[in-house]
């Protein structure tokens, strides 16, 4: 979808629909996001940078089951 | 464009594209870069989220709309999640309707904000409904409306976010 509609700076999470700042909980992850993207306003050097975020659903969903366990959100 | 390996779902685009002709956007052009006037951390931001995110008590978005619903509705960026909900039945809000954060970071774009990691926001965020099928209309109308909000909100960046 981002290759076809060609936005001059883009950060591909590769996670489920929905879900494009992480998963629930993790505010660390959700806050690298954001701060990658933004990145990507001084950085890109030119139009049409799609820069692939460095994780995977399964690691960012390992992730936020810890740190539901370490809340007491999940046993 | 040819569907490449970077791709998480091949063929999603040609398979949506096939059954509601003209319903996907295709440039044919990049658009120009556009650098920022100052640093990110100076700049003021706005967020731009195709989530559905709206206040309680405010119109819901009509998502049984057989063209859709080309409206938008300003978020507060001092909302607390609570104050929200979403109107949009076309993604899966299971991780959403524990931590509204995953698709609306509301609350870590106000840290960030907070701790001068990120420029100030500005008093509102943008929200609507994706899955118009008709992109043209979008980017005539939909588009532009909010362009022009985020404008007069002092927006000097932007995050925009799909759902």
């Amino acid at each position: 979808m981002t290759e076809h509609s060609k936005p001059p700076r883009a950060v591909l999470a590769p996670f489920m629909m929905g879900h494009h700042f992480g998963v629930p909980f993790h505010n660390g992850l959700q806050r690298r996001i954001i701060l990658k993207a933004l990145g990507r306003l001084e950085r890109a050097e030119r139009s049409g940078d799609i820069y692939d975020l460095p994780i995977t659903w399964a690691q960012a969903r390992r992730e936020g089951i810890a740190i539901e366990r370490s809340l007491g959100l999940r046993h | 464009m040819t569907e490449t390996s970077r791709q998480l779902r091949p063929g999603l685009w040609g398979t949506i594209n096939e059954r509601y002709p003209g319903s996907m956007i295709t440039k044919a052009d990049l658009v120009p870069l556009a650098r920022l006037r100052r640093p990110v951390s100076q700049s003021r931001l706005t967020f731009v989220s195709s989530a559905g995110v709206q206040p309680k008590g405010t119109l819901p978005f009509d998502v049984v709309h057989p063209v859709g619903d080309y409206s938008f509705r300003r978020v507060p960026s001092d909302s607390k999640p609570s104050e929200l909900e979403i109107h949009q039945i076309k993604y899966p809000t299971v991780g959403a309707n524990r931590d509204l954060n995953v698709i609306f970071p509301i609350e870590r774009l106000r840290e960030l904000a907070e701790e001068g990691a990120i420029g100030p926001l500005t008093p509102n965020f943008f929200s609507f409904i994706g899955y118009n099928m008709d992109p043209e209309r979008l980017e005539r109308t939909l588009a532009e409306d909010i362009a022009e909000a985020v404008v007069q909100d002092g927006a000097e960046a932007v995050l925009l976010a799909p759902a």
